[in-house]
């Protein structure tokens, strides 16, 4: 697995300073920087309308950016050669697969695209998936027709994996079919992936770094581990909060003022640093759905 | 091989996956479930089982390993250290409860509930878990 502390590789894709706007005026994204480095597995957090898919579509290539830098495997996003184009893997949002065909007829199609198509791993899936490979698209279920579009998605061993909202139709157990498949098949082969959800349990299990997107940037990108390691909630009169904050050199992510000159903030401690045992402010750990509400 | 190395993990909790691993080691050794030479599943084999990242599981094993319960063996699975021969005593396994209940005691005493409600609650629990 490659461990981007090692070798300085160059990044897989590389955002800097991306607006984007839609005609109405609204700006979605706003000066946003982001990098993925090969072999990380980075689970995209964020509200409703926080612009997740314009981001993942950007990053893609298949949204002009109004300003900034959109750049993948060293290239414009929107100028990828053959080459760059056929070592991503794409499961967007909405289904993208053509009704009219059958399983078998989309996968002979796409499969003539790709210098690189594996087979074994397609039939695979479509077995132990249980797609029926001579229905037309159209009449599967909206789950099933999830399941073809992760496999199309798979089918040429991409080296970026991006999926939005990919389980989104997927039942419990078509959850962890899909999740045992990336774990399996995907990230023993160093894949990048990055992948959009509000299943924070899916996320936890695979995810190693998470990003949360707010204010039309990404906020926060950090290993899971390490957030559950060291991001803690201290509550206490504002003096002696700050006090504690400062001494432990604590990077605050976020503060609110409580009554009685109290307050309530979620800081990240430096690694390795505890809290003192005896302190006039109360400190609680966090879930993942605590950073999740906290920080999107 | 550990052939029923049930590993349990929980989401949605302030303990990261890693530690939820090690933990479940320590808790294996110390009561003697586990030995000297047994083997723990690969790497691999573990991400699959629970669809973990494989790096999750790598860093669980490393941990353990740092800490002296399981022996890394090149090219062989990594197995628990041979000082590791027999259970702990119940004092010092006692110890390992003390973080769980250390948070169950904050939890009690926010909710404002009497010593005796908590302590039934604990021992209800067990009972539960002992009845079939």
């Amino acid at each position: 697995m490659n461990d981007p502390l090692l070798a300085p590789q160059p990044p897989m894709a590389e955002l800097a300073g991306v607006r984007l706007a839609y005609s109405g005026g609204e700006q979605v994204l706003r000066g946003l920087d982001w990098r993925l480095m090969p072999g990380q597995v980075v689970g995209l957090l964020g509200r409703n309308g926080a612009g997740k898919t314009t981001l993942l579509e950007a990053l893609l290539g298949l949204r002009e950016v109004q300003a900034g830098v959109v750049q993948m495997f060293g290239q414009p996003a929107t100028r990828l050669d053959d080459t760059a184009r056929a070592r991503i893997g794409y499961v967007p949002q909405q289904s993208d697969l053509f009704e009219s065909f059958t399983p078998a007829q989309l996968l002979a199609y796409f499969k003539s695209f790709y210098p690189r198509w594996n087979e074994a791993k397609v039939e695979g899936l479509m077995s132990r998936w249980a797609i029926d490979r001579n229905k037309r698209i159209g009449k599967l279920s909206v789950g099933q027709q999830q399941r073809l579009s992760i496999i199309r998605a798979l089918a040429h061993d991409p080296d970026l994996l991006v999926l939005d909202e990919p389980v989104a139709s997927l039942d419990p157990a078509g959850r962890r079919d899909f999740l045992r498949e990336l774990v399996e098949g995907v990230l023993e082969r160093g894949t990048t992936v990055v992948f959009s959800t509000h299943i924070l349990s899916d996320l936890e299990r695979v995810a190693f770094n998470l990003a949360f997107m707010s204010g039309g940037r990404i906020a926060l990108q950090a290993p899971l581990d390490e957030l559950l390691d060291e991001v803690r909630v201290l509550t206490g009169p504002t003096a002696e909060v700050q006090g504690m904050l400062q001494q432990l050199g604590a990077q605050s992510l976020k503060r609110e003022t409580l009554a009685d000159g109290r307050e309530r903030v979620m800081a990240r401690l430096p690694a390795g640093v505890r809290l003192p045992a005896e302190a006039n402010a109360e400190a609680e750990a966090v879930t993942l759905e605590d950073l999740f509400m906290e920080l999107t | 091989m550990i052939s029923d190395f049930e590993f349990s993990i929980h989401t949605g909790s302030a303990e990261p996956i890693y530690r939820q691993l090690v933990q479940h080691v320590r808790r294996r050794v110390a009561s003697g479930q586990i030995r000297a030479g047994d083997e723990l599943p690969s790497v691999r084999e573990l991400a699959q089982q629970l669809a973990v990242h494989p790096m999750t599981i790598s860093k669980a094993y490393s941990l353990l390993e740092s800490q002296g319960l399981l022996e890394r063996r090149r090219g062989l699975a990594m197995r628990v250290a041979p000082q590791h021969q027999r259970a702990q005593s119940a004092a010092s396994r006692v110890e390992l409860l003390r973080p769980a209940l250390a948070r169950a005691a904050a939890e009690a005493q926010q909710l404002q509930l009497p010593k005796a409600t908590a302590l039934k609650l604990f021992k209800d629990i067990l009972d539960e878990a002992d009845a079939p």
